[in-house]
């Protein structure tokens, strides 16, 4: 594994949330135009595109022609739900490892709001969900969108361990904390627990508050080898480890579904190609689509004994200034939704140093992790300032 | 016992033995040649991946794996849960006749049928006695 030799070296963002009027093709062409300048590159020097669209899929390999790309020697789309940033960023890696590509942009793109229309229709529409034949059996008994996966996970996980919704609700609090000190955080207002609790359910036991914003926008990186890195613009951000791990879970008796996800597998495969153990991150960027899924992705990770996910929230230990700082953004709860490149994006920033008021010190080792699906799709990505020792 | 919460879907191939089957208030399961069972919707066997499987009928009788109340805007909380068959496999399902507010993992019950206006029978879960 001594071959991983890449780093993140440009950034781009565009303007996230509630932006109409934009197809998710113009927000991918604005935002890996803003990487690659961010890189110190021009769109032109880029001889990879990775594309991940959202729900809508509204965005794929034609983006190349929009950004008047006409020679790439990779493109694909890639599709692994809310693991697709890391896979991108590790499939990124392994071209430029193979010599296939030298500079690959990485993008996610996604317009699931409408004008006019309620922001929870955007994932539960059932024009998207009734199937014909047994994939439309729960969705016509109502069980539509990923809200009511998540809230039956987290009741397994409430009742195998005793976790509470106020632990949630700290795991809710904890991250606005964060997006408080975040300029580019969509929900900055200071929340207490009792916000949380007294917020309407969702689907119990999920309340509004354990649920992730939707927002319209795009996020790209630009990855390049380790050497083309120094002599760009940016302070490089080097790839230590990456993995991934699909549970696949056998929808039966003792499934472990809700109990242990992908991160458990996923971690400890990053975390060996790293070279680093729990107690070594500084920084953890959590797929946070739901306060339960921060808490049970850091008991798998081994950053708390399982079942402590909880406790550990409730101890503070996530917010600014806690021993474990966790979603140092604001996350998808209070931040910006853009599937994986929402820890992607933070870890980046934190990584370079560049958090301002809500940079960690200790940010030697970042910790991304992707989720995808209801629990099915896991990446983790270990990055770092500094070069990985071969 | 209703289907004013229900949407309805068309059957497919795949799923017409098990539509027809349903109409009759019968609960069609998987089993692959070396007696493994699986949920309705499998068509490889997740244990040892055989492909010809074969329906039986389950006791139609479980109990709930995990449950959760969808909170609507312009009706009644609606239960839905997974329910664990007494043969092992898991079918996510809305839940009828209960209590939003005292169901608990655990709670036993029994899986029925009912057919929105213009769609396939879909399956929902009642409390049973326990015993």
């Amino acid at each position: 594994m001594s071959t991983l030799n890449a780093a993140i070296v440009g950034l781009g963002m565009t303007e996230m949330g509630k932006v109409y009027g934009r197809t998710a093709t113009q927000f991918a062409v604005e935002a890996v135009g803003k990487a690659a300048s961010d890189a110190g590159l021009g769109v032109a020097d880029l001889d990879g595109l990775l594309v991940n669209c959202g729900l809508g899929r509204q965005v794929g390999m034609p983006l190349a022609a929009d950004l008047g790309l006409r020679d790439l020697s990779v493109l694909s789309e890639i599709q692994s739900f809310g693991a697709s940033a890391g896979v991108m960023v590790m499939q990124a890696a392994a071209a430029i490892a193979a010599g296939q590509a030298t500079a690959v942009a990485c993008v996610f793109a996604d317009v699931p709001l409408t004008e006019g229309k309620r922001t929870g229709a955007a994932y539960a529409d059932p024009k998207f969900r009734l199937r014909p034949g047994f994939l439309g059996i729960p969705p016509a008994g109502g069980l539509l969108g990923p809200n009511v996966g998540y809230a039956l996970a987290a009741r397994r996980h409430m009742d195998a361990y005793g976790t509470t919704s106020e632990q949630l609700g700290h795991v809710a609090v904890s991250t606005r904390k964060w997006a408080e000190l975040n300029p580019a955080a969509q929900m900055r207002a200071p929340m207490t627990i009792d916000d949380h609790q007294s917020s309407r359910y969702i689907v119990d036991p999920l309340h509004l508050l354990d649920c992730c914003l939707v927002s319209n926008g795009a996020i790209a990186v630009i990855v390049t080898s380790g050497e083309r890195a120094r002599e760009l613009a940016q302070p490089p951000v080097y790839l230590h480890g990456g993995a991934q791990s699909h549970p696949g879970y056998i929808d039966e008796r003792d499934s472990e579904f809700g109990l242990v996800t992908g991160a458990k597998k996923s971690g400890e495969r990053a975390m060996r190609m790293a070279g680093v153990r729990p107690e070594q991150i500084g920084v953890r960027e959590i797929y946070d689509c739901y306060t339960y899924t921060t808490l049970v992705t850091l008991e798998d990770y081994g950053f708390c004994e399982k079942g402590e996910g909880g406790p550990l929230a409730e101890s503070g230990a996530l917010a600014p200034g806690g021993s474990l700082p966790t979603n140092t953004g604001g996350g998808q709860l209070s931040g910006y939704y853009m599937w994986g490149m929402t820890p992607l994006s933070e870890a980046v920033i934190q990584a370079r140093g560049q958090g301002g008021e809500r940079q960690v010190a200790d940010h030697d080792y970042v910790l991304v992790s992707g989720n995808g699906g209801i629990l099915a799709h896991h990446s983790t990505l270990i990055l770092s300032p500094h070069p990985k020792e071969a | 016992m209703s289907a004013k919460d229900m949407l309805p879907i068309d059957r497919d191939d795949a799923s017409a033995a098990w539509f027809d089957a349903a109409a009759d208030g019968r609960l069609l399961i998987r089993k692959c040649p070396a007696g493994h069972v699986s949920a309705p919707h499998t068509t490889t066997c997740p244990r040892c991946g055989s492909t010809t499987l074969q329906w039986i009928e389950a006791a139609g009788t479980g109990v709930l794996a995990s449950y959760a109340v969808i909170n609507r805007r312009d009706a009644d909380p609606l239960p839905v849960a997974i329910v664990e068959l007494d043969e092992g496999p898991w079918m996510r399902m809305q839940l009828q006749d209960v209590d939003p507010a005292s169901l608990a993992t655990n709670d036993p019950v029994e899986v029925r049928f009912a057919a929105p206006e213009g769609g396939e029978p879909i399956p929902y879960a009642v409390p049973r006695a326990a015993g």
